[in-house]
């Protein structure tokens, strides 16, 4: 395997994905969204009083990211990440272009990791565009007060945005791990409905379970866990331990999920 | 220099679970000469093009192309070995020309033929009219078209083409076995996977007939036209009993009735039933119709595979060729 050789397929997918419309609609969603929200909160008088920095976002443009985040944690994020990486793949078997693919000057391992880090990139691409149009959307409606931190502190407009642009990082490691989740489910049922909408359904059941008594231990091998460790980060003393078992939970998602996943690839007869 | 073989196939084996889709297949191809693949529905073709090309995992045996083994499927494809299988398959929602392109910028500095080259391979395959049409709009056999500009853009010494001229229209296979000769007369060698027997007695100088996954025959078209001594004629009379009467003593000839009362079935080469022919006109058996039923090069074929129809019964077997005769 070389890394001319993943470049290649990179570029090859990134090609791809430039015409496609569901890949352009869930960015232009993650753009537009965020300036939708800070407009009608700016408009009503209701408040989101029941969510995380709620009450704030009529006060401070930080705290719509921040209401953003929370919200997307709930289901966006997992559909989000799940859009390019659960059809990346199977959209092979759609087209029956798996053959196609591999008669060229690409091995296997080649085709999987650049798949995989384009997948990959465009989970990024798409939290990052949720972020910054999010945070330009609080900017620009509501503007750049002040943010009462959780602890009720006041955080000044420089520290605020550091600890919002801490609380987006955290959510990339469960988004990657959705991701691989997404790309595995893709690869081993060879249907992209089942490749973006099984994570959703399992982001939702994670969701649900904690709600339910059980194990702590076992609450903290959820993805979504990890998407609420940002709160730690937003108290006027930081704790970073659930940032940090929400990373390594995610990672060995990644990993199981990326081994698997290649594993099954590498096996398959590639047929009609 | 050019390499003695371009492919060496050995013992290949392919199971599917019960199924043994391939049992230790050996396949031969040499620079500049076209090598038809043939055989029946299910005989294993597609499979061990699969395997060729490393699409799929072989159970046993060694692969050999263009000098270098070729191990499993995990690698790519060797340079300067292109082809495909079955109906070949791009991205719809791109043209034909921007699926060359991402083709040929997967192959990277690998492959010499790209940019503009591009545009002289869609108008070698007929498809440069169409060519910035989204491969949605194409009929099937445009597809086949780009599936054979993709093989082309490798600037292959090993192609490897299951039922090229499949979907294509009389001119457009006319112009696709034009190219195959073409190449192989430029020192490709050609594998071409086929059930169209006057197609492979055209264009194909080398041929491996596989039946059941196993090698009935391989060798050259000459070895298996001298074995093709006969051809099946369906003879109705005016006499059918004297006709096989005046058969028994004729030499090179045999009669059989069809039994469904619809005839005679003649097996003799030409000269044979021309005399037979004759001798029936002498004998006052007037000759109503005189149809050749199959080919000699299809009847032996049908006869290779166990597919014989009724007009192909054969009275003496034809000797098996396994484990195959080379050339």
């Amino acid at each position: 395997m070389s890394v001319r050789g993943v470049l290649a397929v990179i570029g090859v997918e990134c090609a791809k994905l430039r015409f496609q419309r569901t890949a352009r609609i869930a960015l232009a969603a993650c753009v537009a969204g965020p300036f939708a929200f800070a407009i009608a909160m700016r408009l009503q008088n209701a408040l989101p009083e029941d969510t995380l920095f709620g009450r704030s976002v009529k006060e401070s443009g930080f705290a719509t990211p921040l209401v953003v985040l929370g919200f997307a944690a709930l289901w966006v994020f997992p559909a989000l990440t799940s859009v390019v990486g659960g059809d990346l793949f199977s959209a092979e078997d759609r087209y029956r272009t798996w053959a196609t693919l591999l008669t060229r000057s690409r091995s296997r391992a080649e085709v999987f990791c650049g798949k995989v880090v384009t997948a990959l990139g465009f989970s990024s691409l798409g939290v990052l565009a949720l972020a910054a149009s999010s945070l330009a959307a609080g900017m620009l409606v509501i503007g750049r007060q002040p943010l009462v931190d959780l602890s009720g502190a006041l955080l000044l407009p420089g520290q605020a945005l550091a600890r919002v642009v801490v609380a987006w990082a955290s959510v990339l490691p469960p988004a990657f791990a959705f991701t691989a989740l997404a790309i595995l489910l893709s690869i081993a049922t060879r249907s992209s409905a089942a490749g973006i909408g099984l994570p959703v359904v399992a982001g939702l059941l994670m969701q649900l379970s904690a709600y339910v008594d059980g194990p702590e231990a076992i609450r903290r091998l959820l993805i979504t866990s990890a998407f609420g460790a940002w709160h730690g980060v937003l108290t006027t003393q930081p704790y970073c331990r659930p940032l940090v078992c929400g990373t390594a939970v995610s990672g060995a998602y990644v990993a199981v999920c990326l081994a698997i996943a290649y594993r099954l690839l590498s096996r398959r007869d590639i047929g009609g | 220099m050019l390499e003695q073989t371009a492919l060496e196939a050995a013992g290949i084996s392919k199971r599917y679970g019960a199924r043994e889709a391939l049992r230790r297949v050996d396949l031969v191809a040499r620079p500049g000469r076209l090598h038809g693949l043939l055989g029946p529905n299910g005989a294993g073709k597609t499979t061990l093009m699969r395997v060729l090309l490393g699409l799929v995992t072989r159970d046993a045996g060694t692969v050999r192309v263009l000098g270098r083994t070729v191990d499993s499927t995990a690698g790519p494809v060797p340079d300067g070995v292109a082809g495909f299988v079955e109906t070949p398959a791009v991205y719809p929602y791109l043209s034909g020309r921007q699926n060359l392109a991402l083709l040929a910028r997967l192959d990277g500095d690998k492959a010499p033929r790209q940019g503009d080259s591009i545009g002289q391979i869609l108008e070698q395959v007929g498809l440069a009219a169409q060519a910035d049409d989204a491969v949605s709009s194409y009929s099937a056999g445009m597809r086949q078209r780009v599936g054979l500009a993709a093989a082309l853009l490798r600037s292959p010494r090993l192609l490897l083409l299951d039922e090229p001229t499949n979907f294509l229209d009389p001119a457009g296979g006319r112009d696709v076995r034009a190219l195959l000769r073409r190449l192989a007369d430029q020192g490709v060698a050609v594998v071409l996977s086929s059930h169209d027997m006057s197609e492979v007695e055209e264009l194909c100088a080398d041929l491996t007939i596989l039946h059941l996954g196993q090698v009935i025959f391989s060798g050259t078209a000459d070895q298996l036209r001298a074995l093709a001594l006969a051809t099946v004629h369906e003879l109705h009379t005016s006499d059918d009993h004297a006709a096989l009467d005046l058969a028994a003593r004729q030499p090179g000839v045999k009669v059989a009735a069809d039994g469904k009362g619809s005839g005679l079935e003649v097996v003799a080469d030409v000269a044979a039933l021309d005399a037979y022919v004759v001798a029936l006109g002498r004998v006052g058996v007037a000759v109503r119709s005189l149809v050749r039923r199959a080919r000699a090069f299809e009847s032996l074929f049908l006869e290779l595979t166990g597919q014989r129809t009724r007009s192909a019964r054969l009275d003496e077997p034809i000797e098996r060729q396994s484990p195959a005769v080379t050339s």
